[in-house]
């Protein structure tokens, strides 16, 4: 039944969703769906994290099994489903920022809801980003900072990008401690997100 | 330019609020306390308030995240987003009054030989004559010379301003206050020769006043540090000054008045001018000492958190607006680095380190958290980002240990006891009321040593999507709430732990030791005195050592301070030991997200190759 794996995945039960899994598989379902499903329990785990169900070592743990379920199914995908296909997004930790737990966190739902990820790490000057923009064309960049003067930094980041021409061919949503709507304004991002499930609705919707 | 009458009560503060000035600006320039831990952005919601009376801007997005339609509906609003436009009356509720928190300022009181920086001199002058017509200043110096063999060459500009009359009033007998090679006061002889030593914390100011010849702590006074209402923590403070440059002087003016009231309050509690007070050593962390400097402290916050000045700084108190002797000066100890200030070091001092047998940690728990491992002669020290869920910060029903804060919980069945502080009516709760609630919901079984909420105790409910546990029922007197703890706050809690626990386990690591070669663990501040001991081992936050090797050494930051005030070798110690001290950067080591997930985890445990090594609750 539709929705089983799902569940299994969103509830951690590792055996119930590989066994799902395989089973399905077997059954000759199409392994898109299979990873469709699959990553509507990364979905759910993600909302859960956000609401303070789970904790760092569930995220971690989802990861794991999302990667053997990708393991399983993955000699039965055809090359192109196995491409990346929400899109691609830049993400780093600003210029005098060193924090990247959350960003960390926003990679990772980022990539299992099928985004390509580039991760260009902590303290990154702004300089780094426009270079990657031009290198991958990708339409979104995210940037994450802790401390409240890496605001600084996510305004000279979005200047950087817009000296560079390329303003007007990628959305910028930004995240990290304490940020809100002024602070969107400030730096000239196009949205922000409180958590990493904010980040992958705001990509969403971008794509 | 329109103004309004914005009426505080219950405090009965009325004052006029100026256009487009939010209620917590004005309320802020009428020396109104609402506390304001984000330091005026929206974010932390402690700000609340409840509007009886006038019209206010329409809410903003941030309120209408802080607070529901209900709320919102009954007249509460953030005083940082709500801005009057007419006349009002405004109810700041007592958790959102910065008061006076309960501050902590004993301490092991250490006895060293006095050996002051000042040292009076009994002196006798011979009256001039028309035959003797030498400067009165010149016959101060050669007296000094001639009695003491002390070879002075400058005299404080006051000094000079007032000897002559005050002479001739003493009949040509005085007391010289002489440090390094300058005369800094003159007094009748015998007057007493007072120093003051202060903690300055970016909450709380801890006093000191101490007789400089015996060495003996003659009186003490802890208070608020005013800046507290333009950010509780040290990244938001230092963010209001980076925004507001001109804001640098006020906030400098504000703990300098208050500088002031302290020493003046300590004086007349023995009976003294403050200008009896020759000598003050200030020590605080990096950021405090920079702000009452004047110093720049953009730099302070920005990886790679560098200080604007690191060596030691000996200035007239009257060049920062500090009113004791006139020529006194004030000693500021060096620094360790942006996140390590020269109160870290002062606990050091304090806990004798050189003497220290065994492997040592230093623990001073706050936002920030430092730690060093004393080995011998060797410090190694870092800082770890933990957040202010100790001081109940980012916890629903969090607050600071002031009045009415829970600060000790127990859970035996259904039954929850607990105290609070000055055995007020529950108001919330604070860290230490956290670490035990946590400690006994895990012993309970009702989370899970993954801080999972998992029982279905009837305390468990679910508001939204989110589980919490009801730590206090509404009461019906004074309409207080219930007070609750979420699941959101129990993963504060961990993040807060996690990060001190990796602190103490990289260092160990990176000297090449485990947990359990530690011989002791010194914990000093004012949330380390306060914490229990075996809670803090059952959620993890300390290593499963037995408890008689763990010391809570209250206020050691201050007693370090008073060290330096009373002894020029303990001051010259101290210095040696900071620039000795090796400091390490955490967050950039490759075993820290692993140790951090880990740490992150309830329960009595080692930590042993980057595992936890789990022990039976004990």
């Amino acid at each position: 039944m539709s929705g089983e794996l799902t569940k299994a995945i969103a509830d951690l039960e590792e055996n119930e969703a590989l066994r799902l899994a395989r089973e399905k598989l077997d059954s000759g379902e199409d392994p898109k769906s299979i990873l469709e499903e699959s990553r509507n329990g990364m979905e759910i785990i993600g909302n859960r994290f956000s609401d303070g169900t789970y904790f760092l070592p569930e995220l971690i743990y989802s990861a794991e099994i999302l990667k053997e379920i990708t393991e399983i199914i993955k000699p039965a995908l055809k090359e192109d489903a196995q491409a990346k296909t929400s899109g691609k997004c830049i993400i780093g930790t600003v210029a005098g920022d060193i924090h990247d737990i959350g960003k960390d966190i926003v990679v990772f739902m980022l990539d299992v809801n099928g985004f390509e990820v580039f991760d260009l790490g902590v303290d990154v000057p702004p300089q780094k980003f426009v270079d990657k923009i031009k290198e991958t064309d990708a339409p979104i960049v995210g940037l994450s900072g802790f401390l409240t003067l890496a605001f600084d930094s996510m305004k000279e980041t979005v200047e950087a990008i817009k000296a560079a021409g390329l303003r007007d061919k990628v959305k910028i949503m930004i995240g990290g401690g304490q940020i809100d709507e002024d602070i969107r304004k400030y730096a000239g991002a196009d949205a922000y997100g409180q958590d990493a499930m904010k980040a992958v609705s705001l990509a969403k919707g971008w794509i | 330019m329109k103004s309004y009458t914005i009426d505080f009560q219950p405090l009965g503060q009325r004052g006029e609020c100026r256009e487009k000035e939010s209620l917590l600006d004005c309320a802020h320039r009428l020396g109104v306390g609402i506390s304001s831990i984000c330091g005026g952005r929206g974010t932390c919601n402690t700000c609340r308030v409840k509007v009886i009376s006038g019209t206010l801007s329409e809410p903003t997005d941030s309120e209408l995240e802080a607070l529901s339609a209900q709320e919102l509906g009954d007249g509460w609003r953030l005083a940082c987003q709500a801005i009057p436009s007419s006349d009002c009356q405004i109810i700041v509720p007592p958790e959102s009054m910065s008061t006076s928190q309960r501050i902590c300022v004993e301490g092991l009181e250490a006895t060293v030989p006095p050996e002051p920086a000042v040292i009076a001199y009994h002196i006798r002058l011979t009256a001039p004559s028309l035959s003797d017509q030498q400067a009165d200043t010149n016959r101060l110096l050669e007296a000094l010379n001639e009695q003491y063999q002390l070879p002075c060459r400058h005299i404080d500009i006051n000094v000079l301003r007032s000897l002559s009359p005050q002479i001739r009033d003493w009949n040509w007998e005085c007391q010289a206050a002489v440090r390094d090679d300058e005369v800094i006061a003159v007094s009748p002889w015998p007057s007493q020769q007072l120093g003051l030593a202060v903690d300055l914390g970016t909450t709380t100011i801890a006093g000191y006043l101490v007789d400089l010849s015996s060495g003996q702590t003659l009186a003490v006074e802890g208070t608020m540090n005013p800046q507290i209402d333009y950010g509780e923590d040290i990244i938001s403070r230092i963010n209001y000054v980076v925004k507001r440059p001109n804001k640098r002087a006020v906030l400098q003016k504000l703990v300098v008045d208050k500088l002031n009231g302290l020493a003046a309050n300590l004086c007349s509690e023995v009976g003294v001018d403050v200008e009896a007070i020759v000598e003050m050593v200030v020590v605080g962390n990096t950021a405090m000492h920079h702000l009452l400097l004047g110093l720049p402290v953009k730099q302070l916050a920005l990886t790679p958190f560098v200080a604007a000045a690191g060596m030691a700084i000996d200035i007239k108190a009257r060049e920062l607006g500090i009113k004791i002797a006139p020529g006194a000066y004030v000693h500021l100890p060096p620094v360790v680095t942006g996140f390590v200030g020269s109160d870290h070091a002062a606990v050091l001092l304090a806990s004798n380190t050189h003497q220290v047998e065994g492997l040592t940690v230093f623990l001073d728990i706050g936002t920030n958290t430092e730690i060093s491992l004393v080995n011998g002669q060797g410090i190694t020290t870092t800082s770890c980002a933990s957040g202010p869920a100790f001081e109940g910060g980012h916890i629903k029903h969090g607050m600071r240990a002031a009045r009415g804060a829970i600060e000790r919980l127990r859970i035996t069945g259904d039954v929850i006891d607990f105290q609070t502080i000055d055995e007020a009516p529950p108001l919330g709760i604070c860290g230490s009321g956290v670490v035990d609630a946590v400690a006994q919901l895990y012993l309970s079984g009702i989370i899970d040593d993954g801080g999972r909420l998992i029982d279905k105790h009837p305390r468990v409910r679910m508001t939204g999507n989110q589980a919490e546990f009801l730590l206090v029922d509404q009461t019906k007197q004074d309409g207080h709430p219930e007070i609750v703890l979420t699941q959101k706050d129990i993963r504060e809690l961990q993040l807060a732990k996690a990060a001190i626990r990796t602190g103490i386990q990289l260092l160990l690591e990176t000297n090449g030791f485990t947990e359990e070669q530690l011989g002791q663990v010194v914990i000093a501040g004012s949330f380390g005195s306060y914490l229990d001991l075996s809670s803090a081992v059952t959620i993890g936050l300390l290593p499963p050592l037995p408890l008689n090797c763990f010391r809570q050494v209250g206020n050691a930051a201050g007693m370090g301070a008073k060290l330096a005030l009373i002894s020029l070798a303990k001051r010259e110690e101290g210095q040696a030991a900071t620039f000795r001290s090796r400091y390490i950067e955490l967050a950039t080591d490759p075993d820290f997200k692993k140790i951090f997930i880990e740490t992150g985890h309830l329960g009595r445990y080692w930590i042993k190759n980057n595992r936890r090594e789990m022990l039976e609750n004990g």
